[in-house]
């Protein structure tokens, strides 16, 4: 929710929840000597899910995006670099702000929904604020350069990572600081979009790696469908760090960042933003196939703007898990974690309408337990069953059990089933909120308000032809109930209240693949559709239409190209498509990033990187801005 | 800085082995990798010393592997030269390395150095992911997996021969007359 809005605009983002994905290393270090060479490419070196296994084994609609193809594809923020990914919708609204969803429900901001179905992890470290469940995509910020890999989970994550992981898991990872040594300073100047960054690593020690960064941005202003400036500019400095330490059985990771911005908002003063983080996370090998790992952090956000309000949150979190083999079929990862929540909210008041919340002050504490065990049914079926016990603060205990069935019916195919149950906890938006229209309490929090749930079925295949051609399938049908909806108080009508009187189901394939068309050239390509068929529960009195809850396309579809021309250049080109929005009503649209690198010499690159090239501008969510062409050139400097 | 880095090495060294480094699995994969690679290639006959000195592995700077490379090529032979594993803590002209190790880390200046007068001579060098300057062989991390690519163009200006097996297996080849 940003908070510098009319009180009919929202509230986005947060969430509470466990567990996060943070790469480990099981695979015993000592196997691998006797591996032929052939063998060796197919190590897996870093995890995907908690137990590492090899990507193309999970029971998931995994997509991965790789250090390469978000330094290629030049995007400029971290949403940006989530148009990458076939299985999410990002919708841009303003410089500074986006809306992104998995599997539909991107909110209606005029009916104050908003996302809030994502699990996004950021070296482990959740970041859905847990005021609302939904995200402020413009308080996260990762260097280009320190991307390792994002894994997008489409479907639900709750068994593993806990509430939220609804409809998807977003899992940035970045990379180590011995991966990043040496010096690179980054300049973009650009008509819209400016930038510098500057980085610095290398070995402390014989075991100790770290870098040091800092960037800064200015992002220009967009205008409203009216032809005028929308004023929503912005700017944001962050810094941060990373040590590694490799200590014999135990990997140390200790990590923070700093940030604050400013964003231009259509009238009054800037919101200002700000935050900063600490991580600590600590791997240690046990016996042969065993690990155990503590995630601790801290992690501090504050919005405000003068006169209409804010927020301060401060978060601390403690995590445990423990993967061991029982018999040599049995892959087993447990875990407990706990995460305190406190928070202050300054009321925004207003002489026609007020935010407020009652009370304004928590501090909320989310616990959990979980277990998942993989099992080895034959040489090619693996079953995995796995439950979480989340405790939160305002509808008590959740339970998420997932059970999968993955079949390698040969080294380059893959099938896989699933059946997971997750869902969004109740946050202090759904329970604590108060709205004013003038001195009328207009809306109201339910302090009964129950967690949204799904139980989703998906079926998926994934294989390699030829060397040369991926490809992935995902099927799901997701059987939502208790879906958010707005309900008046009988007789009186006022105040309304958040209620949970949809229920329904969405159904959708998500289709991807690759070609290795020759040496020099990939080409990628994504489809989604996607079908929502809600309904009133009955009694509901239906105040609001269905689309209160979203409004997504049904289809979207993305190709992209990579070219290496010779050793020093290359060209990469993103188009997308994205279907109309069916209510509010907003047009389909197709564009283009693309971008031209040249490695001028080992210490100097140079690029021109262009976004939404084919229109001056267009509109991708009901009542955004009007997102801008943009272009600009890249200076690297190694050194 | 690089004083402290040398003393705290020394301090770790006399900590129980249990405590120091273990590799990853990373590395011990590209520990794996490296002898594997001598089968594909062929070095000409003035590679080495004499017809039974050693084929010597040189690990340059700091040792990311624990251990682990030398027990991988413990026992190993490539034709008639016994394969031992060297670590140096700087380019050594004297040390006859037919193979040549710059980890991730290394000061760019010193890879840049060492790739630089090794051009033309008959070692095989092979730089580590993450590294800015490419040697003969380079690690590279795809997707969570260790692969390497291939500048065969070096390999030939240095006299060695690289078989089409082992340029099969690369992730990427850079090919002989290609800019």
């Amino acid at each position: 929710m940003h908070w510098g809005k009319a009180a009919g605009a929202g509230l986005t983002g947060l969430v509470l929840l466990a567990s996060p994905a943070w790469a480990q290393q099981v695979a015993a270090a000592d196997d691998v000597e006797d591996l032929s060479i052939e063998q060796l490419a197919n190590v897996e070196i870093t995890s995907v899910s908690k137990a590492p296994q090899s990507l193309s084994t999970a029971a998931a609609a995994v997509y991965v995006i790789n250090h390469d193809d978000v330094v290629r594809s030049g995007a400029i923020s971290l949403p940006e670099m989530l148009r990458l990914a076939p299985n999410l919708e990002v919708m841009q609204t303003s410089p500074s702000r986006y809306q992104i969803a998995a599997r539909g429900f991107n909110g209606n901001d005029a009916d104050q929904n908003f996302p809030n179905k994502l699990l996004v992890l950021i070296d482990g470290r959740s970041v859905y604020t847990p005021l609302y469940s939904g995200v402020y995509w413009d308080m996260q910020d990762v260097l280009a350069d320190d991307v390792e890999r994002i894994e997008v989970v489409s479907g639900p994550g709750g068994t593993l990572w806990g509430a939220n992981a609804v409809n998807g898991v977003v899992n940035i990872i970045t990379r180590k600081a011995s991966d990043t040594s040496g010096g690179v300073a980054i300049l973009q100047p650009g008509d819209q979009y400016s930038s510098v960054a500057l980085q610095y690593g290398g070995a402390l020690t014989d075991t100790i790696d770290y870098r040091v960064y800092f960037k800064d941005f200015y992002q220009r202003s967009f205008n409203t469908a009216a032809g005028v400036s929308a004023h929503d500019g912005w700017s944001r400095p962050q810094a941060g760090f990373r040590l590694d330490w490799n200590g014999g059985p135990d990997l140390l990771t200790l990590s923070g960042d700093v940030y604050g911005g400013a964003e231009g908002q259509p009238t009054g003063p800037d919101e200002v933003i700000g935050g900063g983080n600490l991580t600590l996370n600590w791997q240690r090998q046990l016996a042969e196939g065993s690990s155990l790992q503590v995630l601790a952090y801290y992690d501090e956000t504050r919005r405000n703007t003068l006169g209409a309000g804010g927020f301060n949150l401060d978060i601390y979190n403690l995590e445990l898990q423990h993967n061991f083999r029982l018999a040599d079929w049995n892959s087993i990862v447990w875990g407990i974690g706990d995460r305190i929540e406190q928070y202050q909210i300054a009321n925004r008041i207003g002489t026609d309408n007020s935010l407020t919340w009652e009370p304004g002050t928590r501090t909320l504490n989310l616990a959990n337990i979980f277990a998942e065990d993989r099992i080895r049914l034959s040489d090619s079926v693996e079953a995995t069953i796995g439950l979480k016990a989340e405790n939160d603060p305002y509808s008590g205990i959740a339970l998420m059990p997932s059970g999968k069935l993955s079949w390698q019916a040969s080294s380059t195919d893959l099938f896989w089933g699933a059946i997971s149950r997750s869902v969004r906890s109740p946050t202090p938006f759904d329970t604590d909120v108060v709205e004013l229209a003038g001195t009328t309490r207009f809306l109201v929090g339910d302090p009964n308000f129950k967690p949204e749930q799904v139980t989703a079925y998906e079926a998926g295949y994934r294989g390699q032809w030829f060397g040369k051609f991926t490809l992935s399938i995902n099927a799901f049908e997701n059987v939502y109930d208790d879906l958010k909806s707005i309900e008046p108080t009988p007789a009186a009508f006022l105040p309304l209240h958040w209620a949970n009187t949809i229920r329904g189901d969405v159904h959708g394939v998500e289709v991807w693949g690759s070609l290795q068309a020759t040496d020099w050239w990939q080409l990628s390509a994504g489809v989604t559709a996607q079908h929502l068929d809600l309904e009133f529960e009955p009694g509901a009195s239906k105040i609001l239409p269905l689309s209160q809850t979203g409004d997504d396309p049904h289809h979207q579809a993305s190709l992209r190209s990579s070219m290496n021309l010779g050793d020093d250049v290359n060209f990469d080109a993103d188009f997308r498509y994205v279907g109309a929005l069916p209510d509010p009503k907003v047009p389909e649209y197709v564009e283009l990033n693309a971008r031209l690198g040249w490695k001028v010499s080992d210490t100097i690159s140079l690029a021109l990187s262009g976004y939404n090239l084919l229109h001056g501008q267009h509109l991708e969510y009901a009542g955004g801005a009007e997102i801008r062409r943009g272009v600009y050139l890249e200076t690297r400097l190694r050194f | 800085m690089k004083r402290r880095g040398l003393l705290l090495a020394l301090l770790l060294g006399l900590l129980p082995g249990s405590l120091k480094a273990a590799p990853s699995l990373e590395y011990a994969v590209k520990a794996a990798y490296l002898p594997k690679f001598i089968p594909f290639i062929t070095w000409p006959d003035g590679a080495f010393a004499g017809a039974d000195a050693p084929f010597t592995i040189c690990l340059l700077g700091q040792d990311r592997f624990g251990g682990k490379l030398d027990q991988a090529a413990a026992g190993l032979h490539a034709g008639d030269h016994a394969v031992q594993v060297r670590h140096l803590a700087g380019p050594d002209p004297a040390a006859n390395c037919q193979l040549i190790f710059l980890p991730a880390g290394s000061d760019p200046a010193l890879v840049r150095g060492t790739l630089d007068a090794m051009r033309g001579r008959p070692v095989v060098t092979v730089t580590d992911s993450g590294l800015s300057v490419h040697g003969m062989i380079s690690f590279v991390i795809e997707s969570n997996h260790v692969r390497f690519d291939i500048d065969d163009a070096m390999a030939g200006e240095a006299g060695l021969a690289i078989s089409s097996k082992l340029l099969g297996l690369a992730h990427a080849v850079k090919m002989r007359g290609q800019p």
